[in-house]
């Protein structure tokens, strides 16, 4: 009978181990991004405006926990399969495959949760519009392990760091921009709105502005989520079980 | 526990694409005994260790570890093994200690346990001053220190160990070599595969050679040699070329040794492992 928490934990140890060493690295890469957005847009597009900063701080913190997740969980497992060989010594153990999925997006969660936080704590500083709710931090969570889940999946099926980074160029990227993050989405035009709105950051943005403002939100987005959650953990499932990677 | 069957693989097939690496491979270890896998580069060595660990399906053919059919029951099987890949595959990002305790942790070992085992191993093999070092700075042959901590971390009944000894200096293959005997005599089968044939003659009970995925020969050292004979005449002509006929003893090489061409040199030797190799593979190592 397998212990999944317990397992999850052991499998994630030596990438926190790894945070633990390069913390000032991993913290200052987590908000780097995420706070330029906040200046280019909020400040520079905006001039200050603090109604526009309220809405798009949440947008920022989609963001942010979308390339937290993301690239933690594909480039440590990326360097691990392809350069260090150590991902075979993962697979090799006795360990449910369930707890090497989770356990390898523990540290894009942390990242995407710390992040998050941050970018939020500095919103209240900057705009009385928002709150940190226990809502907002379950969107946050529920976000950053959707995309650390596809991070692990693009980590095992990219066959080189190139692929990766088109991954991100053609993913990941757009999605930043494109999905309600920066902008209303109703705004751009209709047939492109409604591809937009088939994609995960839309919905996880869109949660998060009304969790961080206290508003409502279609419950669809939470549908959607778990949807795409559910679809990557069984790609990440497949690949590990059948040995695609 | 005389020849008690440990590894049994049937019928194992491979293939990438149109490639066919192994090819309806039978092979069997008894329980204790130290396993040479010997081959060209190309044969599908590696491809049968990965297979045997589990790290791959095989297209066709089955496994049975320790009595868990590697198919069906693979967790059981992995909890069997300890495998030393031929790249290191350690983290080289983090130190020795984490290393070593991450292996434990993921081998379901209670953290007293594994800070028990991590001691007595590190130890063991001399790695106690190394424990906060991280692995990038280490060379080589301390780096195959650590992974074979790590291989043994969970008291494996089989060890996997991929051409173990390559890259190292003279000094660390003597020293992995001493480490590797006193390993299998705690119990431990090995599984080794190897590019040295010397290595092999020198630390195996049993070899297999493997060439084109077909396993060709298979016996102890000394068992392979004598279909061969006892005995080698090499002769070397001015260009270096080398021509080797083998004998039952030495009053026949030495007889044949006069009908070879007066301008060739001549030398008469024990057969070894090496030589079975080229008879069988027509390929050097």
């Amino acid at each position: 009978m397998h212990n999944i928490p317990s397992e999850i934990f052991r499998v994630a140890y030596g990438d926190l181990c790894y945070m633990k060493h390069n913390l000032i690295q991993t913290m200052v890469s987590t908000l780097v991004g995420p706070l330029l957005y906040l200046l280019a847009f909020g400040y520079g597009m905006r001039a200050g405006d603090s109604d526009y900063i309220a809405y798009v701080i949440p947008g920022i913190v989609a963001i942010s926990s979308m390339n937290s997740g993301f690239s933690s969980s594909s480039q440590k497992i990326v360097i691990q399969r392809l350069f260090h060989s150590s991902f075979d010594e993962l697979i090799l153990c006795p360990m449910h495959t369930t707890s090497i999925i989770f356990g390898k997006c523990i540290m894009g969660i942390i990242r995407g949760l710390v992040g998050g936080l941050i970018i939020i704590g500095l919103g209240m500083i900057l705009t009385s519009g928002l709150q940190i709710t226990v809502w907002l931090i379950l969107a946050m969570l529920l976000s950053s392990i959707m995309f650390s889940l596809l991070g692990v999946a693009a980590g095992l099926l990219a066959g080189s760091t190139p692929t990766l980074m088109m991954f991100n160029s053609i993913i990941i990227l757009p999605m930043s921009f494109m999905c309600g993050t920066l902008f209303d989405i109703d705004s751009l035009p209709s047939f492109v709105a409604d591809i937009v709105w088939v994609l995960p950051l839309s919905h996880t943005s869109a949660i998060m502005r009304a969790t961080a403002t206290c508003t409502s939100f279609d419950p669809i987005s939470i549908v959607v989520v778990l949807i795409y959650v559910a679809i990557f953990y069984t790609v990440c499932h497949i690949v590990i079980r059948k040995k695609l990677y | 526990m005389e020849n008690e069957e440990i590894i049994r693989a049937e019928g194992l097939v491979k293939r990438f694409g149109k490639l066919t690496a192994v090819d309806g491979l039978d092979i069997s270890l008894n329980r204790g005994e130290i396993y040479g896998f010997l081959g060209p580069n190309g044969a599908g060595k590696t491809t049968t260790v990965r297979m045997l660990t589990t790290m791959d399906l095989p297209n066709e053919g089955t496994i049975v570890i320790d009595g868990y059919d590697t198919r069906t029951q693979y967790l059981q099987a992995r909890g069997c093994i300890g495998v030393i890949q031929q790249q290191h595959s350690l983290d080289k990002d983090l130190t020795v200690k984490e290393n070593i305790f991450h292996h434990a942790l993921m081998q379901n070992l209670s953290i007293k346990e594994s800070k028990k085992r991590m001691m007595e191993l590190a130890e063991l093999m001399e790695l106690t001053d190394r424990m906060n070092d991280k692995v990038s700075t280490l060379s080589g042959g301390w780096k195959k220190r650590v992974a074979i901590v790590c291989s043994l971390i969970h008291k494996p009944d089989i060890l996997f160990m991929d051409e173990p000894t390559t890259g190292l200096d003279t000094q660390s293959r003597n020293l992995l070599w001493k480490m590797i005997r006193n390993i299998n005599r705690t119990g431990t089968t090995i599984f080794l595969t190897t590019h040295y044939i010397f290595e092999a003659e020198s630390l195996c009970d049993r070899v297999g050679i493997i060439n084109k995925g077909k396993l060709i020969a298979q016996g102890t050292p000394d068992e392979l040699m004598e279909h061969l004979g006892r005995f080698a005449l090499v002769s070397t002509d001015k260009e270096g070329e080398q021509t080797v006929q083998y004998f039952p003893d030495m009053i026949s090489a030495k007889n044949a040794s006069m009908d070879v061409d007066h301008e060739h040199t001549i030398s008469i030797r024990h057969i070894n492992l090496e030589d079975v190799f080229l008879e069988l593979t027509g390929r050097r190592m």
